[in-house]
């Protein structure tokens, strides 16, 4: 065999190199072209600025999906005026937006919509107010028991002033702002209280060091006290807690939740707890562009508040996950694979082949994000564990696509080597096992490889179920700063350290195994 | 010949592939010690014939009985026959991805014949006696074919069988090493080894088979001892297939 000219050796890690400083450069120039980028912007961003609220029509409005202020503004759109909403998944996603000049103005609640343009000089709340509603908790419409006892506790903790007591702590006046923390009593609980709530509507439920935080979480935790319950928050997207409330997967749903029409065909609600308004955000005429260096961007970002924690637990979770789901993948999809060719070559397993058949099929034919939900809210309700859940199904995923590369590997051994087998009198599984498996274990490897780098990407829509993965916790920090850039660029840089260790992996073992060929 | 223990009997065998049928009903005995050579023109059915007698191609007709056992019944456990037949085949057929020493030890030690370390002398005695001892750590890639075909006997003799089947064991090979391979067959047919063997080497046919087969349209044409068939062929399509190859 001819020598073929090789890079040297660790090259992989060279180009690591680079791809990494072209990551820091991006940044670093990134950051000095946003000021001038950003003034011109904000310039235009002005000129299009909604100024009340008779101002909204034929404007792009945006929403976060599900909540009430996304069922007002549906009333605007499609008038003859081409109102547009724009509705996102949260409302850092919208305020994004809005800054990008890909909407006008977003229609939020109040307490969040402070939260956003405190932080922000560039953004301002309209002094007038788009609605007006309550707040309820959400709880399924069999569960009367349990609505009863919430109503008598909340009624109580009104009574005593608690309830008062831990709003004031969050948007009371300067005086008693944080004043007042909730403690939860030390008393003997007797079962869960599961709560879903969609923890990026600060203050009534966000993140802070590391814990799920807000009114709605300090309100819930005092009718626990009160109901001699454990709580329980799950944090997940806003339009997923109706659902999960009425699967059963939680038992009450809390995020600063209205009660509407729409929403009483599939669920019941409590008292309300508190009122609020839905505001209009804008952009401020007044504003001027202020841009922080990198290094407290960096900061701001990862250090502060111990940040960097949730893309250590992000990374542990897609880690965990992805390693699980390959083992899992592997295995069965070997055994699909057996099972297929069995059939294919002297028709064994019929019955058992056509369910295979199907499998693949179907596994195939949909989407994984759609198949994650649902085994989260369909066949595995009763699963606590979402990590779980997902290995559960990402590993009955990739096992239909490793199945099918299997089977062409099994295909590609020289039906001679089955037939040596068969002829020393060794069984169709011990010929399986012995002779034919290895050989093409080995020649599917590199089909291998590529399966598991795609799960392993493919782990990134575990945040559907509300489980923090990489990207999920990259969503999180993004949610606490408004600044996209950092944590969407740390992330990919970490999946693609990960893909890349994994690849120079393989390379070794495909190396090994093929040292027998020469 | 007749008062030797019969080994192999085949009766009015068939066997079809689809709608072409490849063997028509041949019928024959082979006992132990026989040398039987099958000669005949491609595609006349010879190496179907040959694979039949393990099943490695179900028959679609008659019946094969193989000491004493009906082959072709279902309920007979087809491994437990296989162990005693060893097959050599054309391409070899080595593992490419076991050591030549595990290529031999892999079926004695999966068919709990024998265990790892028996197995182990059991591989260096043939190694030894095939004069491939230093080979015993390479891998198939690394040998040449007349090496290779010599250790797929080796690898079919550690199991100990009662015959072996030989698929045109030289073709496959450089003209320079049909020789050491045949030569290895002859000592095992000296050694009083029952062996089937299906060949395109007419002079080695003649040599070392105490009986000879022409197979031709998947039917028997002629079955004699060697001097009388290659020199004096009565049927007219042997006559007429020897004066193309000799």
């Amino acid at each position: 065999m001819k020598k073929k000219r090789r890079l040297p050796k660790g090259w992989n890690y060279i180009l690591l190199l680079i791809v990494c400083l072209a990551a820091v450069g991006g940044i670093v120039s990134h950051n000095y072209q946003e000021k001038q980028k950003q003034e011109k912007q904000l310039n235009e961003l002005k000129k299009n600025a909604v100024k009340g609220v008779k101002d909204l029509d034929g404007k792009k409005i945006g929403v976060q999906i599900g909540t009430t202020g996304d069922i007002y503004a549906s009333d605007y759109e499609g008038d003859d005026a081409g109102t547009v909403i724009e509705r996102y998944n949260k409302g850092t996603d919208a305020i994004q937006a809005l800054k990008n000049g890909k909407i006008n103005c977003v229609i939020i609640d109040e307490q969040p919509a402070k939260a956003y343009t405190e932080k922000d000089s560039t953004l301002q709340i309209l002094k007038e107010e788009f609605a007006l509603e309550d707040y309820a908790v959400c709880i399924d419409k069999s569960n009367t028991e349990l609505k009863e006892k919430i109503n008598e506790a909340l009624a109580k903790l009104k009574e005593d002033g608690t309830l008062q007591d831990i709003i004031d702590n969050y948007i009371g006046e300067d005086s008693v702002k944080g004043t007042k923390p909730y403690k939860a009593k030390d008393i003997k609980r007797n079962g869960v209280l599961k709560m879903a709530t969609n923890a990026s509507f600060k203050p009534y439920e966000y993140y802070e060091n590391n814990e799920i935080t807000g009114i709605d979480v300090d309100m819930m935790q005092a009718v626990c006290d009160e109901l001699g319950m454990e709580l329980k928050v799950e944090d997940m997207e806003f339009d997923s807690i109706i659902p999960a409330v009425v699967s059963g997967k939680d038992d009450v749903g809390a995020a600063g939740m209205t009660v509407t029409k729409d929403r009483l065909k599939n669920i019941d609600f409590t008292d309300s707890y508190t009122t609020a308004k839905q505001v209009i955000i804008t952009v401020n005429p007044e504003a001027s562009v202020t841009t922080s260096s990198f290094a407290e961007r960096f900061h701001d970002n990862f250090i502060k508040d111990h940040r960097y924690q949730y893309i250590v637990k992000g990374l542990q979770n897609t880690l965990l996950i992805t390693v699980f789901a390959v083992l899992f993948g592997i295995l069965f999809g070997f055994v699909i694979a057996v099972i297929r060719t069995g059939h294919d070559k002297n028709g064994d397993f019929p019955i058992l082949n056509a369910f295979c058949r199907i499998y693949l099929t179907v596994m195939r034919g949909t989407p994984a994000v759609v198949q994650l939900l649902i085994f989260y809210y369909i066949i595995l309700v009763s699963v606590d564990n979402k990590i779980l859940v997902a290995i559960t199904a990402f590993g009955l995923n990739s096992a239909a696509y490793v199945a099918e590369v299997v089977r062409s590997g099994i295909m590609s051994v020289d039906a001679g080597q089955f037939e040596a087998g068969r002829s020393l009198g060794l069984s169709y599984a011990q010929t399986m096992l012995s002779i034919i498996m290895p050989q093409a274990f080995k020649n599917t490897l590199p089909a291998l490889c590529n399966e598991f780098i795609s799960l392993l990407k493919e782990t990134s829509i575990s945040g559907y179920i509300a489980l923090v993965d990489l990207t999920k916790a990259g969503d999180i920090i993004r949610s606490n700063t408004y600044d996209a850039f950092m944590p969407l660029i740390a992330v990919a840089l970490i999946y693609l350290v990960i893909v890349m260790i994994l690849t120079a992996g393989v390379h070794v073992l495909e190396r090994r195994l093929r040292s027998n060929e020469r | 010949m007749s008062d030797k223990e019969v080994l192999i009997q085949v009766e009015n065998l068939e066997k079809s592939f689809g709608d072409h049928q490849v063997i028509k009903g041949i019928s024959t005995t082979i006992s132990r010690g026989d040398v039987v050579a099958v000669i005949g023109p491609s595609g006349c059915g010879k190496s179907t014939f040959l694979r039949s007698m393990n099943c490695l191609e179900e028959p679609t007709g008659g019946r094969i009985t193989f000491e004493g056992t009906d082959i072709t019944d279902e309920d007979v456990d087809i491994n437990l026959v296989r162990e005693k037949i060893g097959m050599v085949f054309q391409q070899f057929n080595l593992f490419p991805n076991m050591t030549v020493k595990e290529n031999i030890m892999l079926a004695p030690v999966k068919r709990k014949k024998m265990t790892k370390e028996e197995a182990a002398v059991k591989a260096d005695e043939l190694l030894q006696r095939i004069g491939l001892a230093d080979k015993a750590d390479t891998y198939p890639a690394m040998l040449s074919g007349g090496q290779k075909q010599r250790i797929a006997i080796a690898r079919a003799l550690a199991m100990n069988p009662d015959v072996m089947l030989f698929d045109e064991p030289t073709s496959a090979l450089d003209p320079e090493m049909v020789g050491e391979v045949l030569a290895l067959i002859k000592e095992l047919a000296a050694e009083g080894m029952t062996m089937v063997i299906v060949t395109h080497e007419m002079g080695f046919a003649k040599e070392v088979a105490n009986r000879v087969l022409f197979l031709s349209d998947g039917l028997i044409q002629e079955e004699n001892d060697p001097v009388e068939l290659f020199e004096h062929p009565k049927n007219a399509r042997l006559q007429d297939f020897l004066s193309k190859v000799l």
